[in-house]
């Protein structure tokens, strides 16, 4: 279950991003589906070799980021994605962030369909975009 | 059952010495008295001397058919003392063990008792059984003409009274942490002293009450060093 | 029924198992351990990190009561380590630095001995399991174990009697990844029983970083930090400005350990300085851009404890 992932202690990043970040990934990669159990804290920890409160800060960091929810008693859960908000400080980093890649794209001396035609690429590996989803509805 | 259990690994450290001393004790000891038995000059001499002559006390106690096993006992116990003394306070600083002795969920006390327990047995009981046995062989009258005195089986006792000066001579070293040319030297110097003291004593109960009072000194000293914590 | 000596007891979290007070201990004229005062409160573990001869064995002596403090106290699970009785002691478990055990005696000799000493707590099928998984036989004696064999043994015997503190001074020098790794694993497990806490030194800082929640830095016998492993890793931090011209020749800036200069750009590993306090000064300053540059715990730490002003030891100078 927790297989995917993968801990590197003592590189720059915190432990307890990395679990946030890879935990992150699989969801949005679909690995994780709506409504996915989580392991428990106590099983990631030991599987991990981690700190147990490392694990938990994670988890309680994806509860605030609306990607997971915890039910007392059951567990931790995927959450919904048509339920998941994004308030607009989450969107603005986002935006800063791909400010920061447009520029060196184009410092790179790409055009800006290139920069678009690498977006595109690269979204496909998380989910289907319209044009693949209308090809596929038309097969 | 913890102090049994702190005893029983004392005892298991200490038991191939106390062995040793007993088997040369016992094989030499018995060999010399056999000797002593069949061609002791002793028993050579007194068997000379006319009907009605006087025996000189100096006859029955130096020349004594044990004086040999005695002078053995004296080595022995003296050599039994200092090897316990290193081994129960000198070897645990060198393979860095006593931290792991120390955190014992026991007094500091019992740990100090049990080693001291597993050298009283090796060196009182063990030697002393092996010296009753010889003392009682050499009071055998057909055997010997001339039996040791009562003197003569206490003196043992003084030797290995003498072992127990060695041994805590040499704890007290072990255990001190200061330099060798300051107070570390104290046990060993104080060890010899109350030997040399000893033994020039021409009264065998001074001598008694001289090592007795020596290992008493050398106990406080010892508990109040061992108590201290310095490692 | 097995009974831990506490269970009856209410734990609180919040609860300091570990305490010293301006603990101190001279040898001869050097302090070895100087004004030591760290808290460690209940169910953590508290990575205890410093440089060789920085005073971690001499510290951990001390609280453990087996050395006399020079000045100062200190206490565990609320009892004074000058007089830890037996019924407490047997509530702490120690694992020794460099796993000095009884050479002679064999595995399960070892066992019976130190079981001795922790009645009604001493998990035997825990301790065969583990030495089973080692792939130890119990028939062997110590003195034919190899040195992570040996270490081994001694993690399977702190971690049987599930102590309620564990102090492992040094647990991990020397040994291969796999044995490093078993450790680890064997803190994560006794952490998660209510109420445990471990104390471990260490110089392997990835290990900290993975398992410990806190950390205390001792540094010549002096404690630099005490605080949790996420406070540490934020609060070290190296920012570089650049500038249109040279760099100031002054830097005064709150919480500055190192600065390293260039021609155009400047290097400070600031302590506590928070991202306004940076902005703030790079304005005074006028630096044209400031990053912060990432570090890890390994790097943290050396810029923490090294001497203000240090220089490599090699410099490489470009002709």
């Amino acid at each position: 279950m927790a297989l995917w992932i993968q801990i590197s202690a003592g590189s720059g990043e915190p432990i307890y991003a990395q679990v946030v970040e890879q935990v992150g990934q699989a969801i949005a990669r679909g690995e994780l589906a709506g409504g996915d159990k989580l392991p428990t804290v106590r099983k990631l920890a030991a599987e991990l070799v981690i700190n147990p409160n490392t694990v938990a800060r994670a988890y309680s960091s994806l509860e605030r980021a609306g990607l997971v929810t915890t039910k007392t008693g059951s567990g931790t859960f995927v959450s919904d994605p048509k339920l998941r908000k994004s308030d607009g400080a989450d969107v603005n980093i986002l935006t800063e962030r791909m400010d920061t890649l447009i520029a060196r794209g184009l410092n790179l001396g790409l055009e800006a369909g290139d920069l678009t035609r690498l977006f595109e690429r690269r979204l496909a590996k998380y989910v289907k975009t319209p044009q693949q989803q209308k090809e596929k509805n038309d097969e | 059952m913890k102090f049994v259990m702190l005893l029983r690994k004392e005892a298991r450290e200490s038991a191939p010495w106390i062995l040793l001393s007993v088997i040369v004790l016992l094989a030499i000891g018995g060999l010399l008295l056999r000797q002593e038995a069949r061609y002791g000059q002793d028993n050579w001499r007194y068997s000379q001397l006319s009907p009605g002559q006087t025996v000189s006390p100096y006859m029955l106690t130096r020349e004594s058919v044990l004086t040999g096993p005695g002078a053995l006992l004296f080595t022995v116990s003296i050599g039994l003392g200092l090897i316990l003394g290193i081994r129960h306070f000198w070897i645990p600083h060198f393979t860095r063990t006593w931290s792991f002795l120390l955190h014992r969920s026991v007094s500091r006390m019992s740990i100090l008792a049990s080693k001291l327990t597993a050298a009283a047995i090796g060196l009182v009981v063990f030697l002393g059984a092996v010296w009753i046995a010889l003392y009682w062989y050499a009071c055998r009258e057909d055997l010997f003409a001339f039996p040791p005195s009562a003197k003569v089986f206490v003196n043992g006792w003084v030797f290995i009274a003498l072992g127990l000066i060695a041994y805590l001579g040499t704890a007290l070293s072990g255990l001190s942490r200061a330099r060798w040319y300051t107070t570390k030297i104290f046990g060993l110097a104080f060890a010899t002293l109350v030997l040399f003291v000893t033994i020039t004593q021409s009264r065998v109960s001074s001598a008694l009450l001289i090592t007795l009072a020596g290992i008493v000194i050398l106990l406080v000293q010892i508990i109040e060093t061992f108590l201290k914590r310095q490692y | 029924m097995s009974r831990h000596p506490n269970s009856r007891k209410k734990k609180t979290m919040n609860e300091t198992v570990l305490e010293t007070h301006n603990l101190t201990r001279y040898y001869g004229s050097a302090a070895a351990v100087d004004h030591l005062n760290l808290k460690v409160p209940r169910g953590c573990i508290c990575g205890f990190i410093g440089r060789n001869g920085a005073g971690k064995t001499t510290a951990i002596k001390l609280m453990l009561g087996l050395l006399e403090p020079t000045a100062g106290s200190s206490s565990l699970l609320g009892c004074d380590s000058a007089a830890l009785t037996p019924a407490i002691r047997q509530r702490i478990g120690y694992v020794t630095e460099g796993h000095r055990l009884f050479r002679w005696m064999t595995i399960s000799e070892l066992e019976n001995f130190q079981a001795a000493f922790f009645p009604r707590q001493w998990d035997r099928k825990l301790f065969a399991e583990m030495i089973e998984y080692f792939e130890l036989a119990k028939k062997r004696k110590i003195k034919h174990l190899s040195n992570g064999q040996r270490a081994q043994v001694s993690l399977a015997l702190a971690l049987a009697p599930k102590p309620e503190l564990l102090i492992m001074d040094d647990p991990t020098l020397g040994l291969d990844a796999a044995i490093r790794r078993q450790f680890l694993e064997g803190m994560i497990e006794l952490i998660m029983r209510q109420g445990r806490t471990v104390l471990f030194s260490s110089h392997i800082l990835a290990d900290v970083e993975r398992v410990a929640d806190r950390i205390a830095v001792i540094d010549k016998g002096r404690l630099r930090a005490s605080c949790s492993l996420e406070e540490f890793r934020s609060a070290v931090r190296k920012v570089v400005f650049t500038f249109a011209d040279s760099p100031p020749a002054q830097v005064d800036i709150d919480g500055l350990l190192h600065c390293r200069r260039s021609d155009k750009q400047l290097e400070l590993t600031l302590v506590g300085a928070d991202d306004f306090e940076v902005a703030a000064w790079a304005e005074a300053v006028n630096a044209l851009e400031h990053h912060t540059a990432k570090m890890n715990l390994e790097d943290q730490f050396i810029e923490f404890t090294a001497p203000a002003n240090r220089r490599k030891l090699f410099q490489w100078e470009e002709t």
